[in-house]
């Protein structure tokens, strides 16, 4: 809740990541058309797309894996720090679910010792409820305890911007909305360093039960075709999908998808 | 364990069997020494003498893939880094590859004399090719996630080097292993026809030359015991090392 509060009081309308202009080819193939966005602190957000328009092109601009033709401007707030979460869950299947965690610490910059390192990974598991499972490999692991450690891998290096390119969509129903509120848990939760998630989704009720804005893209080359609020409460809760404002809201999303 | 107990129980009897049958066959039918001798015949002749020349050869063919492994893995890590030096060397390994290694064989002794050295270089070079394939292809497998993984938190060359490329590539190395482990073998063997006076190559062309088929026989046996001992110390290897990889994955 505390964020919450601090959210509304002033960072609000602070901005984290800046999208200005942004068009990015392939080649001959135009992907994004002339995308601005802002991010802002303390946000979720959702992007909602046609697959293959452009959303996980979008996401690696902001990683700065790619780079926008000319013209086109990626700006982040200062000294921000950025985790990402693939839709696959990507670990090393030779480390442990520790030394997955540990890994990205331990390279480039090495902000941490060794040390340091374990015991942020440590913390990362907690944080994800699999503490039971630190020297278990991946291939003993299932698909939704690897997206778990996915997400604590991105959480222990203290990111404030959490990028994720349709993180739950390789799991089952149950464990997808299980890990839909422990998300929303570990944003809200003060222990994290974590303001702003930034998701990829194809599920028009995921992202309205998740976040405060929802992105629509259009067809690629694609831009951005609206961008939506959502009208629900500031902390969410399972059973909010009975309340009248989320039945409008995925009823105006499915709408929108329609023409696009 | 009783699994495995059992799973090996299958190929043993039928191994047994055919031993059998071929020890009946060769007994009722009386079929000349010289054509096929019967399997006690082989097990008379299969002495110390053998087990030495059979040392020989084993030694040969391991230090031939033991070699070529190294040079392979070298050459592959020198390729995944230089696309110009790959362009320019790969159709040179190729054309290796495709020069029989029995039109060599004669060379390598004229050069290196009918010692081990010669034996240790027909079999490098046997070996070789399938080590730099694999190892070129299991460097360059990586997933391009872990790829932009490694870069979003600015790893080094180094590090995606000993951190990603080198271990991804491991389970490719290890089926190249398996593969040229029995080529080793076949290297050493070519190696020995053309100019030996000790290893199982030598036996099996002196033994033709006296019809001298029981000992012929326990030739061909011990050379494929060799080709088997190599192939079960990589698998057992590869089960320690690659654990993460399941056999039916590759
Ligand atoms: N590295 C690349 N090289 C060439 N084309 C690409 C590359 N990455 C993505 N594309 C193309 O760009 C388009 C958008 O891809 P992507 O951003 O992955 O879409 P989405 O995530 O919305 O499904 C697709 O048509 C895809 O084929
Ligand atoms: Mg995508």
């Amino acid at each position: 809740m505390a964020k919450q509060e601090q959210a509304s009081v002033s960072s609000m309308n602070e901005i984290a990541v800046t999208l200005k202009n942004c068009s990015l080819s392939f080649g001959d193939v135009p992907v994004l058309n002339n995308v601005s966005l802002d991010i802002y602190n303390n946000e979720f957000v959702s992007i909602l797309g046609p697959s293959g328009c452009g959303k996980s092109t979008l996401l690696r601009l902001m990683l700065s894996l790619l780079q926008p033709n000319a013209g086109g401007e990626v700006k982040l707030a200062k000294d921000l720090s950025i985790g990402m979460v693939f839709q696959k869950p990507v670990l090393m299947p030779w480390l442990t679910a520790i030394q997955n965690i540990v890994l990205p610490l331990t390279i480039g910059e090495k902000r941490f010792s060794k040390k340091e390192a374990r015991d942020k990974a440590e913390g990362a598991l907690r944080l994800v409820g699999l503490q039971d499972f630190t020297n278990h490999f991946p291939h003993q692991l299932s698909g939704g305890m690897q997206q778990r450690i996915a997400i604590a891998r991105a959480l222990a290096a203290d990111p404030a911007v959490l990028l994720m390119d349709e993180p739950f969509g390789a799991l089952d129903e149950f464990t997808r909305e299980k890990l839909n509120f422990e998300l929303l848990r570990l944003w809200e939760s003060p222990d994290t360093s974590l303001s702003t998630v930034v998701m990829v989704t194809h599920s028009i009720q995921e992202s309205v039960i998740m976040s405060n804005r929802i992105v629509m893209m259009s067809p690629r080359p694609a831009g951005v075709d609206a961008i939506i609020p959502v009208p629900l409460p500031a902390h969410r809760e399972v059973g909010m999908e009975e309340l009248p404002e989320y039945h409008h809201t995925v009823n105006e999303l499915r709408k929108r998808v329609k023409h696009l | 364990m009783m699994n495995k107990i059992k799973s090996s129980m299958y190929p043993i009897s039928f191994a047994l069997g055919f031993i059998v049958l071929w020890e009946l066959a060769v007994r009722l039918f009386h079929v000349p020494v010289y054509l096929l001798p019967a399997p006690s015949a082989v097990i008379e002749v299969m002495d110390g003498s053998l087990s030495s020349h059979m040392l020989v050869t084993l030694t040969e063919a391991l230090a031939g893939f033991v070699l070529a492994n190294i040079l392979g893995m070298i050459t592959a890590v020198i390729f995944v880094h230089s696309k110009s030096i790959e362009k320019g060397a790969f159709p040179l390994a190729i054309a290796l590859k495709t020069t029989p290694l029995v039109a060599l064989a004669p060379l390598l002794v004229v050069w290196m004399g009918t010692g081990y050295s010669s034996k240790v270089v027909a079999s490098m070079l046997i070996c070789f090719f399938p080590i730099l394939v694999n190892s070129v292809k299991g460097l360059k497998a990586i997933e391009h996630e872990a790829w932009e993984l490694f870069s979003t938190y600015k790893g080094t060359k180094a590090e995606i080097f000993w951190k990603l490329r080198l271990p991804t590539s491991l389970p490719y190395v290890f089926s190249a292993l398996k593969i040229s482990s029995s080529l080793a073998i076949v290297g050493a063997i070519v190696g020995e026809f053309v100019g030996a006076n000790k290893g199982l190559g030598y036996v099996v062309l002196v033994s033709s030359y006296h019809m001298d088929t029981p000992i012929m026989f326990s030739a061909i046996i011990a050379s494929a015991l060799c080709g088997l001992l190599l192939f079960w110390g990589i698998s057992w290897l590869e089960k320690k090392v690659v654990f993460w990889q399941r056999a039916d994955d590759l």
